[in-house]
C-alpha cells in the first residue's frame, strides 16, 4: 500500500495534467476536457439526429436512422480506427490524436444520445403536440417551443449518465496515443516497470471516484426532476409575472380566489 | 386578429353566406370501425353548437376533424369557405388552425411555461405578435376570467383549481365563469362547437344541440326542444338515463 502512496506522491502532476506545461496537456484534465467537449458537441448533433428520425420526411428520416443503427452496431474501437485513418485522407493532412478522438466521440455519443432524445420526445403525452398543432404551430415550431424544452429537461439524468460512459470511453484513445489519464498511467508504468498492479489500481480508483461522484449527481437530479414533475416543489415564478398589476412573485396560493 | 388565408387553402364559397362550418357527407373509419357516418351539418357564424351523446359516439372525433387533427375518409368540410381537408401546404393549414381555437378535454397546458407564457406563446410564434403586445393581451384575458393572480404560476401549481373533473365537479362559481366567458365570446361573434357531458351546461350555453350516437348525428335541435321533447328514440333513452342517475 505504501508504494501506491509513493507513486502518487511522485507522479500526481503527471496524472493530473500530463507533461503540461513542458509538453502536451494530458492526464485527468485532458480526459475531462475530451469528455466535456465530446458530449457538448454531440448534444446538438443528437438533437438534430433525433428530429430527423422523427421527421415526417423520409429523406431526413432514413439517412439518420441508418447512421444511428450503424454507429450503434459497431464497437467504439472500430469507429476510432476508421476516423483515425479516414479523416487525414478526407481533409488531406494529419490530425492530432486528440482531434481524432473528439470527432469519434461526437459521432458515437451523438448516435447514442439521439436515441435518448428520441425517447424523451416520444414519452411526452401526445396531447402536447396536438395542442401546439391546433394552435397553428408548424412541426418544427411545435418541437422547438413545446416538445424539446420539456423533453430535454426530463432527459438530464440520462444525458449525465451518457457523459459518465463517455469519460470511460476516452480510455480507448490510448490506442491512438491520445494523451489522457490512461496514457499517463501507462507512462508511469513504463518508468517503474515493476509496479503495474499499483499503477493500474491508482488508475482504476481515479476513474471510479470521478464516475461515482457524477453518478450520485445524476441520481440527485433524477429525484429532483421526479419531484418537480409531481408539482410538489415550488417552481420559480416566471420573470414575466413581475410587471403585472398583481404580484405573482410569491408562489401562488393553491386556493382559488375568484372575483 | 384575422390572418389572411391564401386562396390556395381552399376554394371560397360564394359570398352572402353566414355559414362558418359546413360538414358535407363526412365519413371516417378506424379500420373496420366507422367513427363518423354521413355527417351533414352546419354551424352558423356566431352560433354555439353543443355536441352531446354517449361515450364513443364520435363527438370528439367530429370536433377534431374541424381543425384536421383527424383526417376524414370522404366528404367535404368547409371552414369559413375554406376546404379544411383539401390538399394544402402545412403553412396554409397552420394559418387556418391559428384561426380555430381548441380547448382540449385534458387541457394540455404546456407544463414548462407559466400561465401567462402559455397564452403568449402562440400569438408570438404563430402570428408574430410582439412580446409586449402579447403580454398586455394575455394579461387582459386572464383578468377577464379572474385569473390574474395566477399569471406567474405553472400549470402543475393550478391543480387545486382548474383540473378538478371538468365534467362532473366544477365549482359552480367556475361553471358560471366558463359560461360567462363563452357567452361573451358568442356575443363578440365567436362561433363555437363544444363537446360536453354536462347537460345543464349544454342547456345554458347552446344555441343548437347536436345529438350523436355511433358516428351519426341523430338529432339537431334548439336546447329547449331537445331537453323537453327529444324526437329520436336514442336521444330519449340517453336523456332518461341521465335523469335516472
Amino acid at each position: 500500500m505504501y508504494s501506491v502512496y509513493e507513486i502518487l506522491r511522485d507522479n500526481w502532476l503527471l496524472l493530473l495534467v500530463g507533461q503540461y506545461p513542458s509538453g502536451p496537456l494530458g492526464g485527468i484534465v485532458a480526459t475531462l476536457i475530451l469528455s466535456v467537449l465530446g458530449i457538448v458537441l454531440a448534444f446538438p448533433l443528437s438533437v438534430l439526429l433525433a428530429l430527423a428520425r422523427l421527421s415526417p420526411w423520409r429523406l431526413l428520416r432514413w439517412p439518420a436512422t441508418v447512421l444511428v443503427y450503424v454507429v450503434r452496431g459497431v464497437p467504439l474501437l472500430m469507429v476510432i480506427l476508421w476516423v483515425y485513418f479516414l479523416v487525414p485522407i478526407l481533409i488531406g493532412r494529419e490530425v492530432s490524436g486528440f482531434t481524432t478522438m473528439l470527432c469519434t466521440l461526437v459521432i458515437y455519443e451523438g448516435a447514442y444520445l439521439s436515441e435518448v432524445v428520441r425517447a424523451g420526445i416520444l414519452s411526452l403525452p401526445k396531447g402536447q403536440s396536438e395542442a401546439a398543432r391546433a394552435l397553428g404551430h408548424s412541426h418544427l415550431g411545435t418541437m422547438w417551443f413545446v416538445i424539446l424544452p420539456q423533453a430535454l429537461y426530463n432527459m438530464l439524468p440520462s444525458m449525465l449518465s451518457q457523459f459518465i460512459s463517455t469519460i470511460k470511453e476516452t480510455t480507448l484513445g490510448y490506442v491512438i496515443n491520445v494523451q489522457e489519464l490512461t496514457f499517463a498511467a501507462n507512462q508511469i508504468n513504463n518508468q517503474l516497470l515493476t509496479k503495474p498492479f499499483q499503477v493500474f489500481f491508482i488508475l482504476a480508483l481515479t476513474y471510479y471516484v470521478v464516475c461515482f461522484s457524477l453518478t450520485q449527481l445524476a441520481q440527485w437530479l433524477e429525484r429532483r426532476i421526479a419531484h418537480k414533475r409531481l408539482g410538489a416543489t415550488p417552481v420559480k415564478p416566471a420573470e414575466e409575472g413581475a410587471s403585472l398589476p398583481t404580484s405573482p412573485a410569491t408562489p401562488a396560493p393553491t386556493v382559488a380566489t375568484l372575483p | 386578429m384575422t390572418t389572411p388565408v391564401s386562396p390556395t387553402a381552399g376554394r371560397p364559397l360564394p359570398p352572402k353566406d353566414d355559414t362558418m362550418i359546413l360538414f358535407s357527407d363526412i365519413n371516417k373509419w378506424y379500420g373496420d370501425y366507422q367513427a363518423l357516418a354521413d355527417i351533414n351539418a352546419e354551424v352558423k357564424k356566431g352560433e354555439v353548437v353543443v355536441v352531446c351523446g354517449p361515450s364513443g359516439s364520435g363527438k370528439s372525433t367530429l370536433i377534431r376533424t374541424v381543425n384536421r387533427l383527424e383526417e376524414v375518409k370522404s366528404g367535404q368540410l368547409l371552414f369559413d369557405g375554406h376546404d379544411i381537408h383539401a390538399p394544402m401546404g402545412s403553412a396554409a393549414l397552420n394559418r387556418l388552425r391559428s384561426r380555430i381555437g381548441f380547448v382540449f378535454q385534458s387541457f394540455n397546458l404546456f407544463p414548462h411555461l407559466s400561465v401567462l407564457e402559455n397564452i403568449m406563446l402562440s400569438p408570438m410564434r404563430v402570428l408574430g405578435v410582439k412580446r409586449a403586445d402579447a403580454k398586455t393581451k394575455a394579461g387582459q384575458l386572464l383578468e377577464r376570467v379572474g385569473l390574474s393572480s395566477k399569471a406567474g404560476a405553472y400549470p402543475a401549481q393550478l391543480s387545486a383549481m382548474l383540473f378538478d373533473e371538468p365534467t362532473s365537479a366544477l365549482d359552480p362559481e367556475m361553471v358560471g365563469e366558463v359560461l360567462s366567458v363563452m357567452r361573451g365570446l358568442a356575443h363578440d361573434g365567436m362561433t363555437m362547437m363544444c363537446v360536453t357531458h354536462e347537460m345543464n351546461f349544454a342547456r345554458e350555453v347552446a344555441d343548437r344541440i347536436w345529438f350523436m350516437d355511433a358516428g351519426r348525428i341523430l338529432e339537431k335541435a334548439d336546447p329547449e326542444t331537445f331537453f323537453r321533447s327529444p324526437q329520436h328514440p336514442r336521444a330519449q333513452r340517453f336523456l332518461s338515463d341521465l335523469r335516472a342517475h
